[in-house]
């Protein structure tokens, strides 16, 4: 099968498999994916029950994230620290 | 011709200068927190990011006329504070990184911890909540800057494809392939630490 081809099946498709989700997983929870896409991806996650679970475990990874970077710089302590700096360039 | 004496002039300057540092002040507050956050994750050291936070304070505040009201000012201070940085880093910005794109596959983390035997019984979710801040914090300052960039705007800040575009002054393709190599080398990154770190034995499912 020419490249070209796969391409071609994967625009006209009208079902995601296990491989979809892969490709297009970031892009879904960034919500990007337009409406044909998103539709078939959750169309997919709603009855693979594996795909379903790492999806979720991704959204779960990314607060994770989040939350951790967050906290590692507590705002009440440096709130201070941080207003002197701006003072300091008046 | 209107000519001032020189009190009044003097006067009318620190009016001025006052209310524009209010105006100042009042915009940027908000964001400072989020700023220096940011600095902190690229520079990797307080006192560089520090100085990284006053450049770029001070920076925006010299070009504040520049801003145009109503517009996205979140965007246009990361924007000051992500030039100020690879101005400063230019050097070390520019040696080349050796990665190996090789092996980053989607959902490596969840794959990995499916494998390994001794997590079996345990909710991965539970993994990753017992992981230290530390070592979310390693992992992401050992991402090469480009990549550590875009995920730290997009999925620490919360900015759009478009916004971390502007901030970074790249095309909305180059943001999105960096994003998705980013998170991905993260996973990987995240893994080896808690490997290093004991939290997993090497003890791996036969892959079928």
């Amino acid at each position: 099968m020419t490249s070209n081809k796969k391409n071609e099946s994967t625009q006209h498709k009208n079902h995601f498999d296990c491989t979809d989700v892969e490709k297009y997983v970031q892009q879904y929870m960034d919500n990007v994916l337009d409406e044909e896409k998103k539709r078939l991806f959750e169309e997919h996650i709603e009855y693979c029950l594996p795909c379903d679970k790492k999806v979720e475990f991704e959204r779960q990874f990314r607060e994770i994230i989040r939350l951790k970077t967050k906290r590692l710089v507590p705002a009440e302590q440096i709130n201070q620290k941080l207003k002197n700096l701006l003072k300091n360039i008046y | 011709m209107i000519i001032f004496c020189s009190n009044n002039s003097e006067e009318y300057v620190l009016v001025e200068n006052r209310k524009k540092q209010t105006e100042f002040s009042k915009l940027i507050e908000p964001h400072l927190t989020s700023l220096y956050n940011t600095a902190l994750r690229m520079t990797r050291n307080q006192h560089d990011a520090e100085d990284l936070l006053q450049d770029s304070l001070y920076k925006a505040y010299r070009s504040l006329d520049q801003f145009k009201k109503d517009t996205n000012f979140r965007a246009w201070i990361f924007r000051i504070l992500v030039n100020t940085f690879i101005t400063a880093y230019r050097k070390a910005v520019k040696q080349p990184q050796k990665i190996s794109y090789d092996d980053l596959e989607e959902f490596f983390f969840f794959k990995r911890l499916d494998e390994t035997a001794s997590l079996q019984e345990m909710p991965k979710e539970e993994f990753l909540e017992n992981l230290f801040d530390d070592d979310v914090k390693e992992a992401l300052e050992n991402l090469p800057y480009q990549f550590r960039l875009v995920v730290l705007l997009c999925d620490v800040e919360g900015f759009s494809y478009n916004e971390i575009a502007e901030i970074i002054d790249a095309p909305l393709g180059t943001v999105m392939s960096r994003l998705y190599r980013g998170r991905k080398l993260l996973q990987r990154y995240l893994w080896d630490y808690a490997k290093k770190r004991g939290y997993i034995t090497d003890d791996f499912k036969q892959k079928k």
